[in-house]
């Protein structure tokens, strides 16, 4: 399992084994069912997630709608990332959708690692830009693309998760109507090639 | 542009202060920071870097006014206003080293203090407390923008205007009212609409 999370963090930084093993100290394996809630608003995220295996989402209620804000599978992180970096209370549920394991590390010992080893800091800036650029582009795009276009962008870039993740859950994710996205499935088997090439 | 050199004292002074919000520096690793900053100024309505090149440099506003925008489709959406001590720049393609999609262009005569890509990796690598300085910049950056976006999903028009008017007061006098709007996602009319509410009186 930390073989997995080696090779994540690797494509961010180059960490020696003793780095790495700072690191891996303070790491810890949790488990969960599906449906079970990692976090919820109000709370304050104490964990940086790693998935080793399975799915998860995070989301928040507007009225009755549940408005996803990331979905997040194997080799990927999933926390509310605001919240576990300013230390404020989350607006965010984070749910699991099938049955999930992490690598986790929590808030303090991670900020204890910062200050032992500069790389691994550095590893932290790193991936922090990473999110902001991730967002960034996430908002370029909704900006930039329509409906079609982003539903494309979409499962051209995730083609396993529209068999995994609910469809609803996928409209709400790409901010559309359900209605809409089932109208704009045919589209995919028109283009099976893609789908197998990745 | 004549500026004196007590405005640019003054605005470097700000710097210090501004980055010691993040980690404390001493007058000594200050200095050594500013050896790789570059002063750029510019004319008012000048486009810093248009769609299509690669952004170069990350900005802090010494003074002036700038804002960022996304052209789509014959629109503007003004994503980022930026006054004095804000970080300004195309992130994507300053990162990534890819063309930019968007626009920043100054709406007053605005001075940046600039550190272009090469200067801050260089400075990552010579300078100790940079790397925890720059995690705790782009960590800032993250919680702003998270906040900013789930204000959008969230907030209704009347409650996003009222918000920004109240914690930006200085910038409805400064910024056209359209690029406001834009930026708060809101229909220019239904701006227009909205500003009794803070006319003199009425707050």
């Amino acid at each position: 399992m930390l073989e997995l999370l080696r090779q994540y963090v690797m494509g961010y930084v180059t960490l020696t084994p003793e780095d790495f093993s700072l690191l891996a100290e303070k790491i810890v394996v949790r488990q969960f069912d599906k449906r079970e809630l990692l976090l919820r608003p109000g709370e304050v995220e104490q964990y940086m997630n790693f998935i080793v295996k399975g799915l998860a989402r995070m989301y928040f209620c507007r009225g009755r709608e549940e408005v996803i804000l990331n979905l997040a599978r194997e080799r990927e992180l999933i926390s509310a990332s605001s919240s576990f970096l300013s230390g404020e209370p989350s607006n965010y549920f984070i749910e699991t959708l099938e049955p999930t394991t992490l690598l986790s590390i929590t808030r303090d010992d991670l900020e204890h690692v910062y200050k032992q080893n500069s790389r691994i800091e550095r590893l932290g800036r790193e991936m922090t830009t990473y999110f902001v650029l991730e967002k960034e582009a996430w908002e370029h795009a909704c900006m930039r693309l329509d409906t079609r276009e982003r539903f494309l962008a979409f499962v051209e870039k995730n083609p396993e998760l529209v068999q995994r993740v609910p469809q609803k859950y996928l409209a709400s994710y790409l901010n559309m109507k359900p209605e809409t996205f089932s109208r704009l499935k045919p589209l995919l088997r028109r283009r099976p090639l893609a789908n197998v090439n990745r | 542009m004549r500026h004196s050199i007590a405005a640019y004292k003054d605005a470097i002074e700000h710097l210090h202060h501004y980055l010691s919000r993040f980690t404390p520096l001493s007058k000594q690793e200050f200095g050594t920071l500013l050896t790789y900053i570059e002063v750029r100024e510019f004319e008012k309505k000048v486009r810093v870097i248009d769609a299509g090149q690669v952004e170069r440099y990350l900005n802090v506003i010494a003074w002036g006014l700038a804002r960022k925008y996304l052209p789509v489709r014959n629109k503007e959406i003004t994503v980022q206003l930026a006054s004095e001590g804000h970080l300004i720049h195309s992130e994507l393609s300053f990162h990534y080293r890819t063309p930019s999609a968007a626009v920043i262009e100054t709406i007053e005569p605005t001075v940046f203090f600039s550190i272009s890509y090469d200067s801050l990796q260089q400075l990552y690598d010579q300078f100790p407390k940079a790397e925890h300085l720059g995690r705790q910049l782009i960590s800032d950056l993250f919680v702003k923008k998270d906040n900013h976006y789930y204000d959008q999903l969230t907030k209704n028009t009347r409650q996003r205007f009222l918000e920004y008017v109240h914690t930006h007061p200085q910038m409805l006098q400064r910024v056209p009212q359209k690029y406001i709007a834009s930026y708060l996602n809101i229909k220019p009319e239904t701006f227009s609409r909205l500003k009794h509410l803070v006319r003199p009186g009425r707050r």
